[in-house]
C-alpha cells in the first residue's frame, strides 16, 4: 500500500462547510491519530475515506476502496454489531463474507491471542458497553485489513481497559503492520498510540499541525511518564490551545 | 401465567353475573355466566362444537399461511426499493384501508361459495397487513448495520440476506400477529354470511336465529379463546426467535 494522498478535500452538509480544503498525506503502515474538537468533522472524514458518504470535491489518491482491504469501527459501534447473531457469529461474519476456511479455528486463535473476557455464546445485547466495543474491534481486525479506521475506539472503556485495548492494538499493529487511523478527542490517547498526531481545527476542518511521535513501540505505562511523551503532549496542547483560545 | 393475570377475568365474570342477576340487561340478550359455561361445557363434552372449532381454525390457518407466503416476500421486495414502494404505496394503503369484507361479493363471484372464497378473502386482508409491516421493517432498517456489512465486504444480496432481512424481522412478526387476528375476524364474518354448515361464525349466527342465547355466548367465548391462543402462539414464537427485538 502506498501513502494515501488527500488533496483539497471539501465536504458540506446543506450550507454548512464541514471540511474545507483539507490536504494530508497518510503514510502507510503507521498509526495516525486525529485529534480535534466535537463536531469538527472527524467522523465525517472517516466516512468519506470508507466511502460511506461522498466527498464534494478533492482527490484521494492511492486508495481504492473496492480493492484494498479496509475495516472500520464506527463511533456508534453499538449499532454495527448484529444482535441476531451471537458474539461468536458476529466475529465470524467478515470471515464468512470473505469465504475464509477454518472460521472456528480463526476465531479461537484471535480469542486466545487477545485473550479477552467475553462469553462468545452470548448475544451483543448481553454485553456491557465496553465489552461491545472490544468485540467490534476484534471483528474489525479478524480479517487482517490493510487499512483500519477506529472512531473513538476507547469511548466506552474505563482507564484500565483503555490500556488493555491499547496494548492489544499495538500488538496487532506490530505483528501485521496495517495503516491505522484513530479518531480521538483525548490528547493522551492520541500521543500514546500514534506515530503522527494530526491536530484538526474547529469546523470547517483543516489540518492545524502534524506532530511526530518517534517513541518506539510497544509503548507502555513507562512511556506515559517519560519526558519525551510530555513534550509531545505539550506541543499538541499548545496548538490546540491557540485554536480554541482556552 | 402469573396469578395476577387471573384477576381481570374473575372481576369480569363477577360483573357479568351481577349484571345478569340484577336484570340490568334483559336476559333475552344477556345470558348468565353459569348457564353459559354449562352450555359451553356440554358443547365440548358432547363434541358438538369440535367440528366448528376445527373448521374455523383450519380456514384461519390456511388463510394466514397463504398470506404469509405471499406477503413476506412481497413486503421484502417492495421495502427494498423506494421507487417501487412509492409507486405502489397508494394502492396498498387504499386496499389496506378498505375493509376486506367489503370485497366479499367480488371474491364470491371469483371463487364460488365454498371454503376457497372465505380463505381467499381472509388471505387477501391478512396479506396486505403483512406486506405493509414487512416493507416498513425493511425501509426502517438501521442504516449503520447495513453500512457495517458493506464495509466488511458484503455485496447487495449478502447485505439483504444477512442484515436487512433480520433488521426487518421484528416488524414482520408484528405484522404476522395482526394478520392472524385479521384472518380469524374475516373467517368468522364469512362463516356468518356466506353459506356453510360448520364453523364458529356459523354457530354464533345460527344460535342467534333460534334464540339459543347461551349457545351463542358459548360460541363467542370459544372464538375469543381461539383468537387469544393464535395470537399467543405467535407471540411465543416471536420471543423465541426474535429475541433481540427492542434491545
Ligand atoms: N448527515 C449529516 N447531515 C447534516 N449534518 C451532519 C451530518 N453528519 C454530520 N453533520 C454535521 O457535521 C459536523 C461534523 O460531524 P462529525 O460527526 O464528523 O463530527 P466529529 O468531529 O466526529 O464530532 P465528535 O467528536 O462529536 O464525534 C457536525 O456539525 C454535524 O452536525
Ligand atoms: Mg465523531
Amino acid at each position: 500500500m502506498e501513502p494515501i494522498v488527500i488533496n483539497k478535500l471539501d465536504k458540506s452538509f446543506k450550507k454548512t462547510k464541514i471540511i474545507s480544503n483539507l490536504n494530508l498525506t497518510i503514510p502507510k503502515e503507521k498509526i495516525i491519530a486525529f485529534f480535534g474538537p466535537n463536531g469538527c468533522g472527524k467522523s465525517t472524514f472517516m466516512n468519506i475515506l470508507s466511502k460511506i458518504i461522498k466527498k464534494d470535491s478533492g482527490t484521494i489518491e492511492n486508495f481504492n476502496y473496492e480493492k484494498d482491504d479496509i475495516e472500520y469501527v464506527f463511533q456508534n459501534f453499538h449499532e454495527s454489531l448484529f444482535p441476531w447473531r451471537t458474539n461468536k457469529e458476529n466475529l465470524a461474519f467478515p470471515l464468512q463474507i470473505n469465504k475464509s476456511t477454518n472460521i472456528n479455528q480463526h476465531i479461537s486463535n484471535i480469542y486466545n491471542k487477545y485473550n479477552f473476557d467475553i462469553d462468545l455464546n452470548l448475544y451483543p445485547y448481553e454485553l456491557s458497553g465496553g465489552q461491545k466495543q472490544f468485540l467490534a474491534f476484534l471483528r474489525a481486525i479478524i480479517t487482517n485489513p490493510k487499512l483500519l479506521l477506529l472512531d473513538e475506539p476507547f469511548s466506552a472503556l474505563d482507564y484500565e481497559n483503555s490500556f488493555l485495548l491499547s496494548d492489544k492494538l499495538q500488538e496487532y499493529y506490530l505483528s501485521n503492520k496495517p495503516t491505522i487511523l484513530i479518531v480521538t478527542h483525548n490528547i493522551e490517547e492520541a500521543v500514546y498510540l500514534a506515530d503522527q498526531i494530526v491536530v484538526l481545527s474547529k469546523k470547517p476542518t483543516k489540518v492545524l499541525a502534524k506532530i511526530k511521535n518517534p517513541l518506539p513501540y510497544p509503548r507502555t505505562l513507562d512511556t506515559l511518564r517519560s519526558e519525551e511523551f510530555h513534550n509531545i503532549k505539550n506541543d499538541v496542547l499548545r496548538i490546540f490551545q491557540s485554536e480554541v483560545k482556552l | 401465567m402469573k396469578k395476577i393475570t387471573l384477576i381481570g377475568p374473575i372481576v369480569f365474570i363477577i360483573l357479568w353475573a351481577i349484571i345478569s342477576k340484577l336484570n340490568i340487561i334483559d336476559s333475552f340478550f344477556l345470558s348468565n355466566p353459569v348457564e353459559t359455561f354449562e352450555t359451553l361445557f356440554l358443547l365440548i363434552k358432547s363434541g358438538e362444537i369440535i367440528p366448528d372449532i376445527i373448521a374455523t381454525l383450519s380456514r384461519t390457518l390456511k388463510a394466514f399461511i397463504i398470506a404469509a407466503i405471499i406477503g413476506v416476500p412481497l413486503g421484502l421486495f417492495l421495502g427494498e426499493s423506494d421507487k417501487i414502494y412509492e409507486s405502489f404505496e397508494f394502492v396498498i394503503d387504499f386496499f389496506r384501508s378498505t375493509p376486506a369484507t367489503a370485497l366479499f361479493p367480488l371474491f364470491l363471484l371469483v371463487f364460488g361459495i365454498d371454503d376457497s372464497s372465505k380463505i381467499a378473502v381472509a388471505a387477501f386482508g391478512a396479506s396486505l397487513i403483512i406486506i405493509f409491516s414487512t416493507a416498513y421493517g425493511v425501509m426502517n432498517a438501521k442504516k449503520s448495520r447495513i453500512l457495517a456489512a458493506k464495509i466488511m465486504g458484503a455485496n447487495k444480496w449478502q447485505r439483504f440476506k444477512h442484515v436487512i432481512f433480520w433488521e426487518s424481522l421484528p416488524e414482520t412478526v408484528i405484522g404476522l400477529r395482526h394478520a392472524i387476528s385479521m384472518s380469524l375476524i374475516i373467517i368468522i364474518v364469512t362463516e356468518m354470511f356466506i353459506g356453510t354448515n360448520v364453523g364458529l361464525g356459523h354457530r354464533i349466527i345460527d344460535s342467534q336465529y333460534i334464540y339459543s342465547i347461551d349457545s351463542m355466548y358459548a360460541a363467542i367465548i370459544v372464538t375469543g379463546i381461539l383468537g387469544y391462543l393464535l395470537n399467543y402462539s405467535l407471540l411465543f414464537l416471536e420471543r423465541m426467535y426474535v429475541h433481540w427485538a427492542g434491545k
